[in-house]
């Protein structure tokens, strides 16, 4: 069953978007603080500037200053924002000797600028101020008392420019994602060409071309490319051994076959009920076993060839064998012999198995030995048990077979040199696929009463172990 | 009797008809899933010999469309599916026995013979073979309709092998029936069977030893 558990595209997309996202936020507030910063730089430098500008038209007059604001100063201050500006000349002791505004610069912040320039953030008459504050120290030969300039103005403009350059990172960073899911989506495609490739090769094959994939493929396609390959040659194999087998089964029902049309031909020639009859009784017995042949022919693939599934189970051999021998022994085939089954063993006789196949592989032993042997013959079964295995034996006191047949019996068509009776030589090839199928040991040995045992000894199942 | 086959090949339904009409039955062939139907709800019968694979539909939806209908006339499956799968869904749906193709004429017949007289036994609560006859309410014994006296085992031991008819009476079983639970020789099952050996020589009935098996009540075939 195939099972649909989303799509490549979508799980990169949701990746790339979660480190975009991650990332971008850091990024983000990086350019929101740089953008502050370098906005209250350039606007710092601006009113150290407009307070040098202010020192230069101070001058001492009979040791008072005399202020003078230059032009340049304002102009300075005003930048090309809707801003108020501030400037105060504060004498050593802390006297406006002329300000634009009413403010009062606190004393601490006076003390502090007497050391050394300083920046204050402030906010009087309704608004957020940068403030600038230095001394000056007369200069000249006479001493005089120091002024303090202190300069100011509202914080649009920086914010403004501020606001202009994290814009413009914001900007970059949209389009640098952009281009990178584009860039994504492309790769995306790019690499997933050679499975493209690889479905369209696959499509075009026609049911029967099991030739191997001829195809380049990039190195993470590798092993799926070589598992395919691996399940073609399998079905190129399965297939070719299908296609003997078939070649097989239809000659060897023909060969029946021609002789049933043959002997009615001749019979349809024929003048006297005597040689219907027998002709009729001919036919009738090959007309029997040529459909035992086909059926048996059908199990037999079927065995072989159809080996997808087969589920096992916990199988009681001896009851199996039993309910079985009970059916076989009740048959009409079976009256003319002694079919009996041995004491069955008191031990669990537990194998893994398919019930259907197991009853399949007994009928058949016995389906042989039944026909194999002449009436009367004793036929034995028997189900026995040790500390790994479980042992099922037919065996029979009829005629056996030959040593040097044995090893060749569970071939298909071998009838261990007994063409003449009505067997298909399929019964033991049945037997051998159904024991390969179970892990079982199938061994042809002759008997203690000199006809032929056939042993299985399949692994024993202790009740409760599952597979 | 009154026999219904539905077999789609027409050679086959001509010979299942040649071989059942002489041994007294009444056959009627169809070979279609809808005649056959169409016979099933109008007619009564003693014995449905049915194909699986119809032309037109699975001879098993015709078995469990009877069955659904509480109609428990006996079923014998004739198919060309020989797995062992289809055979137990054949039985688990309600069919009473199964025949694979090929098959031969007189194992039909056979099989026939039994389901028959398993229905009638189960209507007239009688069982019987040949001239020996077991009534299961009053638990008498007759021979050629004469009623035998016998020891309360071997009316068990008679009883379980009509109960079996034709097939193989399992010793386990008669050894339960002869002397219930109790624990017994190997041999003791043995002794009441030639007892009962004796009883029958001459009546045209035996009863077959199947080696580590059980017992069959046979009628003697020359």
């Amino acid at each position: 069953m195939i099972e649909v558990t989303g799509s490549l595209k979508s799980r990169l997309a949701l990746w790339l978007l979660v480190t975009v996202s991650g990332l971008g936020a850091l990024l983000l507030l990086e350019a929101y603080f740089g953008a502050r910063n370098a906005a209250q730089r350039a606007f710092d430098s601006q009113l150290e500037a407009a307070g040098l500008t202010i020192a230069e038209g101070i001058q001492w007059q009979g040791g008072q200053p005399v202020v003078k604001i230059p032009a340049a100063a304002l102009s300075i201050l005003a930048t090309h924002h809707q801003e108020r500006v501030f400037y105060a000349v504060l004498d050593a002791r802390g006297e406006t000797i002329t300000a634009d505004l009413d403010f009062s610069v606190p004393a601490a912040w006076q003390d502090a600028a007497a050391q050394r320039p300083v920046w204050r953030d402030a906010r009087f008459l309704g608004a957020d101020w940068r403030l600038h504050g230095r001394e000056l120290e007369s200069a000249g030969w006479q001493t005089q008392d120091p002024v303090q300039i202190w300069v100011g103005h509202t914080l649009s403009g920086r914010r403004a420019l501020a606001h202009e350059l994290f814009e413009r990172s914001v900007s970059r960073f949209l389009a640098m994602v952009l281009l990178a899911g584009v860039l994504m989506l492309l790769a995306m495609r790019a690499a997933l060409t050679p499975m493209r490739r690889l479905r369209h090769l696959l499509r075009q094959r026609t049911a029967e071309d099991m030739r191997p994939l001829d195809a380049r493929v990039p190195e993470e396609l590798r092993e799926l490319a070589e598992t395919l390959d691996t399940l073609f040659a399998r079905q190129r194999d399965s297939h070719d051994a299908l296609l003997r087998f078939t070649a097989d089964a239809s000659h060897q029902l023909k060969t029946p076959l021609a002789g049933l049309q043959h002997t009615s031909e001749l019979a349809l020639e024929e003048r006297s009920p005597e040689a219907w009859h027998e002709a009729l009784t001919m036919i009738h017995r090959r007309a029997a076993d040529t459909s035992r042949l086909a059926s048996q022919l059908l199990s037999l693939a079927r065995l072989r060839h159809l080996t997808g599934h087969h589920e096992t189970q916990c199988v009681e051999l001896a009851t199996l064998v039993r309910d079985t021998l009970l059916e076989s022994a009740a048959s009409l085939a079976a009256r003319d012999h002694d079919l009996g089954l041995a004491p069955l063993p008191e031990a669990p006789t537990t194998i893994r198995g398919e019930p259907w196949a197991l009853r399949e592989l007994l009928g058949n032993l016995i389906d042989n030995a039944l026909r194999y042997t002449p009436a009367g013959t004793t036929i034995t079964v028997r189900v026995k048990r040790d500390a790994e295995s479980v042992e099922l034996v037919v065996e029979d006191d009829g005629p056996g077979v030959p040593t040097a047949w044995l090893g060749r019996l569970h071939q298909p068509f071998e009838r261990g040199g007994r063409q003449d009776t009505e067997g298909s030589g399929l019964g033991l090839a049945i037997v051998h696929s159904i024991a390969l199928r179970h892990a079982a040991e199938l061994s042809l040995e002759a008997g203690d009463q000199g006809g032929l045992r056939v042993r299985l000894r399949f692994p024993f199942a202790a009740t409760g172990t599952t597979s | 009797m009154r026999i219904l086959v539905v077999e789609d090949d027409a050679l086959l339904a001509r010979s299942l008809n040649k071989s059942l009409a002489p041994l007294g039955h009444q056959v009627e062939s169809f070979t279609t899933y809808q005649a056959a139907h169409a016979a099933m709800e109008r007619a009564e019968f003693d014995l449905i010999l049915l194909d699986l694979g119809l032309p037109d539909g699975d001879g098993l939806g015709l078995l469990s469309w009877l069955r659904d209908r509480g109609n428990a006339t006996p079923v014998l499956i004739i198919t060309a599916r020989d797995a062992i799968d289809d055979r137990v869904r054949g039985l688990d749906e309600g069919a009473d026995d199964y025949l694979a193709k090929p098959f031969s004429l007189a194992e039909l017949e056979a099989r026939v013979r039994a389901l028959l007289r398993r229905s009638q036994q189960r209507t007239s609560n009688r069982l019987s073979l040949g001239p020996l006859s077991f009534d299961a309410q009053s638990g008498a014994v007759y021979l050629d309709a004469t009623p035998l006296d016998l020891p309360h085992r071997e009316r068990c031991l008679i009883e379980g092998l009509l109960q079996h008819g034709e097939r193989i009476a399992p010793r386990e079983l008669l050894e339960n029936r002869v002397f219930g639970f109790a624990e017994v020789g190997s041999n003791a099952l043995e002794v009441y069977v030639s007892r009962l050996r004796k009883r029958l020589e001459g009546s045209g009935l035996r009863v077959r030893t199947f080696r580590g098996l059980g017992y069959r009540l046979e009628m003697d075939t020359p």
